[in-house]
Parts: C-alpha cells; sequence; structure tokens
C-alpha cells in the first residue's frame, strides 16, 4: 500500500478507499463520542443567552408564564373561552409547541452560525443543531416549573399521569431533532428555508392543535372542513402535543394509539433526519 | 495503517465556481438550476500524492493561493477531496488556526473545556490537563476572563497551549509561530521538538526558511494545486524561489 500511494497512478486510488470508509464508517458513533461536546455546547448556549442579565434562567420560566398571561387574557375575557382553567389548557400545548418551533427555527441557522468552527476543525456537524435542541430541551423542562406553579394555584388537580411527562419530553426531542437537522442542511444550501420556515410554522400554529383542542372541533359537511380535518390526521403534532396536554389537563395518559403514532413520527423524522444532514455533511463546507 | 500516518493518493480538490451566483430558491427555480449545469471547476488541489511516516515532520510552502490550507483542510478531515483519497490515522491536533473553537464570551476556563470537546475530550480527561495547560499558556488569573478581552498573544498563547496538549498523533500547524512574543514562540518552538522526539507527525505551513529548516527535514512545494517538489527542505526552498521568479500560469480553470 504504501509503495502504491508514492506514485500518481490513477488506479493507485482504491487502496487507500477501504481505510477511508473505515474512518468514516459509523456516524452515529461518531456523534455518540461528541456527546460531551454537545452538552458543553448547550451549557455555552444558555451561558451566553443569559449573560449579564439579572434574572438570567429565570428568564426561561417567565417567559412562557408572560406569553401564557397574554394568551388567556386574550380567549378567557376577550373571546370567552368554553374551557375551565383555560390557562392551564393553553400552557399544556404551548409549551411543546413553543420547543418545537424555537429549536427549528433556532436550530436550522445552527451550522451557518458555527461555520467557523465547520472550516477548522473536523467534527460531526449534527452536534450544532442537536445541541440547539438540547438547550431548548433544558428550557422545555424548566417551563414545565412555571406551569406546576399555575396548576396548583388554579387547584388543577395533579394526577400519577403527570409522571408520563418525561415519556413525552423524550418523544418529543426526537421529533425536535430530526426536524431540525432535515431544515438546517437545507438552510446551509438554501438560505430562504429559514424565511420559509418562518411562515411556515406561523400557519402551523393554528393549523395544530395547539390554541385548541380535536374534541371541541365540531362537525361541518363543507369540503374544506374535511380537508382540514385530514390534516390534522396527518400533522404528527396532533399525536405530539396530547403526549403533555393528556397528562397536565385531562389529568390521563394519552391512548395508546396517540403514543404509538407519535413515537413512529418521532422514529421516522430522527431516522430521515440523520440520514440526509450526515450524507449532504461533506457538502456543506462548499455552500457555507 | 499507523496512528501518524497520512497517505495522500492523486488527491483533487475542486470548487465550483458558479458563474451565476444563486442563494435563493427562486433564482435556483427561476433558471431551471441552470447554474449547476453551467458551474465551473476550480481546482485549488490536484494529483497530489503525499506520503507521510509517523514522526515524520514536513514543511508545506508554497504562494499565496497555492492550496497549502487546502491540503491542510484535506488533511485535517474538514474537506473531502473530490477526487482521490485522503487518510490521515490517529487523532490530529488542527491548529489550522489557533483558537479556532474559542467563544469570545466565555471565560478562558470555559474555552479550555470546550475545545478539548472540539477536539473528543471529556471533561475528566481535561481536568487532568486543565494546570498543565494555564501553565503553559502563562494566563495565570486571566484564565477566568472572557477571552474577549484578551490580547492578541494571550489568545494565541492560550490556543497554543491545548494545542500541545492534546496528546496527538499528528500534529498540524498553519503559520500559527509568527504570533507571541520571541519568547514565547521558542517555547512553541521546544515543545514542537519534543514532540518530534516523541514521534507524533508534524505537518508544518510556513513562509519562513530559518524555521522551516529548524523544524523539518523535509519539504513539500505547492505551486497552483500541484506538487512541484518533495524533498529535503533546502532544496525544497530552492525550487520554490525559482518558481516565484518564474511566470505565473494563471489559476486552472476547467468546465
Amino acid at each position: 500500500m504504501i509503495e502504491a500511494a508514492q506514485q500518481t497512478r490513477p488506479d493507485a486510488v482504491p487502496a487507500a478507499a477501504p481505510a477511508l470508509a473505515q474512518v468514516r464508517s459509523s456516524r452515529v458513533a461518531e456523534v455518540w463520542r461528541f456527546r460531551q461536546l454537545i452538552a458543553l455546547l448547550v451549557v455555552r448556549e444558555l451561558k451566553v443567552r443569559y449573560k449579564r442579565s439579572v434574572l438570567g434562567l429565570l428568564w426561561t420560566m417567565l417567559n412562557p408564564l408572560l406569553l401564557m398571561v397574554v394568551y388567556a387574557v386574550v380567549f378567557t375575557t376577550i373571546m370567552a373561552a368554553a374551557q375551565p382553567n383555560f390557562s392551564v389548557f393553553l400552557l399544556a400545548g404551548l409549551l411543546p409547541w413553543l420547543y418545537f418551533s424555537t429549536s427549528l427555527m433556532q436550530g436550522l441557522m445552527s451550522v451557518l452560525a458555527n461555520q467557523e468552527l465547520v472550516r477548522k476543525i473536523r467534527l460531526p456537524q449534527a452536534v450544532f443543531p442537536l445541541s440547539v435542541v438540547g438547550s431548548n430541551l433544558v428550557n422545555f423542562t424548566l417551563s414545565l416549573v412555571p406551569l406546576l406553579a399555575i396548576m396548583a394555584a388554579l387547584r388543577q388537580p395533579f394526577t400519577p399521569a403527570l409522571l408520563f411527562l418525561p415519556a413525552a419530553a423524550l418523544v418529543l426531542t426526537l421529533f425536535c431533532a430530526g426536524v431540525t437537522l432535515l431544515f438546517a442542511t437545507a438552510t446551509v444550501f438554501f438560505r430562504d428555508v429559514r424565511h420559509l420556515t418562518e411562515v411556515l410554522l406561523q400557519v402551523l400554529l393554528y393549523l395544530s392543535p395547539v390554541l385548541y383542542d380535536l374534541k371541541q372541533l365540531g362537525e361541518h359537511r363543507t369540503w374544506w372542513f374535511q380537508l382540514f380535518r385530514l390534516e390534522l390526521r396527518v400533522n404528527p403534532l396532533s399525536y405530539l402535543i396530547p403526549l403533555v396536554r393528556d397528562p397536565v389537563y385531562y389529568g390521563r395518559l394519552p391512548s395508546l394509539p396517540t403514543v404509538a403514532v407519535a413515537l413512529a413520527w418521532a422514529a421516522g423524522a430522527l431516522l430521515l433526519g440523520f440520514a440526509v444532514f450526515t450524507r449532504l455533511e461533506p457538502r456543506h463546507i462548499h455552500h457555507l | 495503517m499507523r496512528d501518524g500516518q497520512i497517505i495522500l493518493q492523486d488527491v483533487g480538490v475542486g470548487y465550483r465556481i458558479y458563474r451565476e451566483k444563486v442563494s435563493t430558491l427562486k433564482e435556483a427555480v427561476a433558471n431551471r438550476f441552470r447554474h449547476l449545469r453551467t458551474a465551473e471547476k476550480f481546482w485549488a488541489l490536484r494529483h497530489v500524492s503525499l506520503q507521510i511516516a509517523p514522526g515524520e515532520a514536513i514543511a508545506l510552502v508554497g504562494h499565496n493561493g497555492s492550496g497549502k490550507s487546502t491540503l491542510l483542510k484535506t488533511i485535517a478531515g474538514v474537506l473531502e477531496p473530490s477526487e482521490g483519497a485522503a487518510v490521515a490515522q490517529g487523532r490530529i491536533s488542527p491548529m489550522i488556526e489557533l483558537g479556532a473553537g474559542f467563544d469570545a464570551e466565555l471565560s478562558g476556563r470555559d474555552n479550555v473545556y470546550l475545545n478539548g470537546a472540539l477536539l473528543g475530550f471529556s471533561r475528566k480527561q481535561m481536568e487532568a490537563k486543565f494546570q498543565r495547560i494555564v501553565d503553559f499558556s502563562e494566563l495565570g488569573d486571566f484564565i477566568d476572563l472572557p477571552v474577549k478581552n484578551y490580547s492578541s498573544g494571550m489568545y494565541a498563547r492560550l490556543g497554543f497551549a491545548i494545542a500541545q496538549d492534546v496528546e496527538p498523533d499528528i500534529l498540524i500547524i498553519d503559520e500559527v509561530l509568527a504570533v507571541g512574543d520571541e519568547r514565547f514562540q521558542e517555547k512553541c518552538k521546544r515543545r514542537i521538538q519534543d514532540f518530534r522526539a516523541a514521534g507524533v507527525t508534524f505537518v508544518f505551513v510556513s513562509h519562513s526558511l530559518p524555521t522551516a529548516r529548524e523544524l523539518c527535514p523535509r519539504a513539500a512545494v505547492l505551486h497552483h494545486g500541484r506538487l512541484a517538489f518533495d524533498g529535503p527542505t533546502d532544496a525544497a526552498w530552492e525550487r520554490y524561489r525559482e518558481l516565484e521568479r518564474g511566470p505565473a500560469p494563471g489559476p486552472v480553470f476547467q468546465a
């Protein structure tokens, strides 16, 4: 092999190819080897975000709280929602939604944002979108604290179903990771993916059962309503949001089919996102 | 392959030069992706074959734009060759730029751990190295200051201090010895000598003959992306001078 490489004959090229394949072998193992980097990047993100702010991490908890107050005022006093404890209902839907949408919006820029590193150090680039999802998982987890506080204040019953929340967070995380990876690589090639996603997310908020519940939908015979129904059946968020809302608001476990579909969406998104990302990863550097 | 070994076989790295600059979907669709078809390839590096044995030290010499940095990035695994194959076995300390992984907002301490993790080290492993790194960098209490407040010399010192303590099999250095004061430069050179004695492979980009001769017995000359010479450093330098005097051909474009 060494003799072969010293010559510049083109047929000497395949000699190094098996070794190369070995080096590039398992992308998953490579990301796993860098798990501590992901953890550090999460810490960095949180540290930098709340640097020199007096309240620091408290903002993570205040943000959803303030948002919830706005929504609750709008829906309970201005629009008179029928649900009891509407704030809890709202927050239980908004928190997973915010986890998803914020991860996606921040994560799709993450490879571009870290291009200085991508240009200089060889590392699995998936660590960047994944660490964004990780820092949003921290935010999501912390924002459960004000949620529980509001539940207590409004005398919403605490049931054992709340113990399902870690599993819900896990499924949500897998889904967020997959979608974010997919959009992060797309954004490297086409910068307008970012703006497109921004618009899509605004529409998706209303096309998903975040501010309303599937059960509240009446029956209309119009074709557009049937179409809407169909969309809700396909929409992964129709299965992911209840993972949080059912235990928190209804005090029960999500139904088995809901969990199964949510898990299938999460696994599918992650597999697709990771496969596409790692496939296109070597070409990123030419488009930064 | 052994750790520290580098094999480049007929390596070519081509960049697409888009005659029509397209970076939005709208433009791409409007042109029916014509830009992809009309793209020309610029070869930053082509037909480069090099064998570097474990523990060997090689200097890369060449004019600006000759492909030195591209070659370093290919060895470091940052760039994948578009032709041929490149393998570098073992842990690479890719100091293409000192402090490449620094986050200006974080303290020097946090950056040591961040840089360690970027190179695949765990927190525990970095904890064991931490004091040595601080000592080498001579930063003292400044280690807890955000690196954005560092002078460029302090920045480079910390960068080198980390790079020299990650037990590399391959050390890649891109003209970073020009930074820092003379005393610190000497310290860096001594450290590199230690590495060489310990059998670490060393790839070094240099514009300075004395430094290159001091550190590397072998040098490769790159000229417009081609390997023009590979041999003893003094002879390489002569060849480099010769090429510099000659008329420089334009960049090689190929449709």
